[in-house]
């Protein structure tokens, strides 16, 4: 019961599903499995982190508030689950979460660059391309027409 | 014979062992620290052009200063500035405790949600103004409202959700911890050093009293097993020797510490450090009456020192195993630090 790795490719090697099933479960449960193991946690936080069954709730919730206009939460949701991006044989419980952080990363890098396209057409092209809307539109403008840093 | 010297040895290494840990622990609580003092001070030195005079808050009701004033003035006033400060942060931790003691929580945690909001958004979007316009930097406001509405909710999340990445939670406490302590060091010069003595007082006071409110709180929370709602900073724990056990701040509770198992709810108030939550009424924001600010103080205890085998007890490093750190002593030396007229 040292090795906790509940990879498909154990399934052959496994001589007792019973005990595998059990593995899983004490993986699952994100309790004491030992020292010294092998379990392959969900979070970039390791054993700090999230057990695997509360990542998938994560995960999910996540990618759906990202729609909300919170792309940010799609890079956290990249950051947070980093393992499960990079270990491409994943776990067979991996593979719920994946598509979440699969598709909040595809979407993060999506915003990006409208936004970064978007930003930049603005900075670089300027009045020339915007005309007289773009003193309208910039930033500090703004805060200097609102009076918005006046009371610091 | 050979058991004294194997002992002997072990107990050698063991202390060495003690030492290394120790070292770590203390390491990741100067790290953030400094590092929220160091971007202050370059907050202070980019920004140092504005009117200093035009800020107020709650803090310089009583008395504002001018340049022209006598120094016995400006102390006195200074003075009179901290007393209705300290009077107000009084109040309002009796306010919270009464809470805390009504089991309020619901209404604790929305209430330091709402205002790490206001904190993040409010003056991390004037800050961030103040340095495009500074820098002139020409982002559009479209771009800019969604970049603050986003970093503003994903560090309210992250701080007051259980389980974000530990980086990212840290990250915002010390960007919360920069953003008061920058606001500090906005006010009249003798109102801050004022202020901050008054504050280390009143710190002191408060937890030491047995009428301190900040003791009447911790001494509820371990009496309810309850973690306390606040703004803390919790450093990652050092793998902890499988040996050493760690003890509660007057419970004498003994916990068997499972290297890789964190308690993530752990009610345990360390024993060194001790934290709670105040409110800061700042004034004169856009169109509102008051921006609720939120700073957690910190006194350091000084541990009872027994020996070698006792030393982690000592520390009182709770049966997490992990540092806690309040974000006003942060924020205090940062803004004492962007003080210093650079």
């Amino acid at each position: 019961m040292e090795r906790v790795m509940g990879q498909d490719d154990d399934e052959e090697r496994q001589p007792l599903g019973g005990s595998r099933r059990l593995v899983q479960r004490m993986v699952s449960s994100g309790g004491d499995v030992g020292n010294g193991n092998s379990v392959v946690w969900p979070t970039v936080d390791g054993p700090l982190g999230l057990s695997e069954e509360r990542s998938l709730e994560y995960a999910r919730s996540f990618f759906k508030w990202g729609f909300c206009l919170l792309p940010l939460l799609w890079a956290v949701n990249c950051f947070y689950f980093w393992p499960v991006l990079r270990n491409r044989s994943s776990a067979s419980s991996f593979r719920r979460i994946r598509p979440y952080v699969v598709g909040s990363s595809v979407a993060f890098l999506i915003f990006t660059i409208l936004l970064s396209s978007w930003a930049l057409t603005f900075a670089i092209g300027g009045e020339r391309l915007f005309g007289p809307a773009w003193k309208e539109l910039v930033m500090y403008n703004v805060a200097d027409k609102l009076g918005l840093t006046g009371w610091m | 014979m050979d058991n004294s010297v194997i002992s002997s040895s072990s107990a050698s290494s063991s202390s060495s062992l003690i030492i290394e840990t120790l070292g770590e622990e203390i390491l990741r609580i100067v790290r953030p620290v400094s590092f929220c003092m160091f971007l202050v001070v370059v907050l202070v030195s980019a920004l140092s052009s504005s009117d200093p005079s035009s800020f107020t808050s709650v803090a310089s009701i009583v008395y504002s200063e001018a340049p022209s004033d006598s120094i016995w003035s400006k102390l006195s006033g200074a003075f009179l500035n901290s007393l209705v400060f300290v009077a107000v942060i009084t109040l309002l931790t009796f306010l919270l405790v009464l809470l805390f003691y009504l089991r309020c929580t619901l209404c604790l945690k929305s209430y330091m949600a709402f205002s790490s909001f206001v904190v993040l958004s409010f003056l991390g979007g004037e800050i961030s103004l103040l340095l495009l316009s500074r820098f002139a930097l020409p982002l559009d406001i479209f771009s800019f409202l969604l970049l603050l509405l986003n970093f503003s909710v994903v560090g309210v999340l992250s701080v007051f959700l259980s389980k974000m990445p530990i980086s990212l939670t840290q990250g915002y406490l010390v960007v919360i911890a920069v953003l008061v302590a920058y606001c500090f060091t906005l006010l009249p010069e003798w109102t801050t050093w004022a202020l901050l003595v008054s504050m280390a007082v009143y710190d002191l006071a408060a937890v030491l009293l047995p009428v301190g409110p900040l003791r009447i709180l911790v001494e509820l929370a371990i009496s309810r097993d309850e973690e306390i709602p606040a703004l803390v900073y919790e450093a990652r724990p050092v793998e902890p020797i499988s040996s050493h056990r760690r003890r509660l701040w007057r419970e004498r509770r003994d916990f068997e510490v499972n290297p890789g198992t964190i308690t993530p709810n752990a009610p345990i108030i360390d024993q060194l450090l001790q934290e709670t939550s105040k409110a800061i009424a700042g004034e004169g924001s856009v169109g509102d009456s008051s921006t609720p600010e939120l700073e957690a103080p910190l006194v350091p205890r000084l541990p009872g020192m027994q020996e070698m085998e006792d030393v982690a007890e000592g520390i009182g490093l709770g049966s997490s195993g992990a540092i806690k750190l309040g974000l006003g002593t942060s924020s205090s030396t940062a803004c004492w630090l962007g003080e210093q007229q650079w």
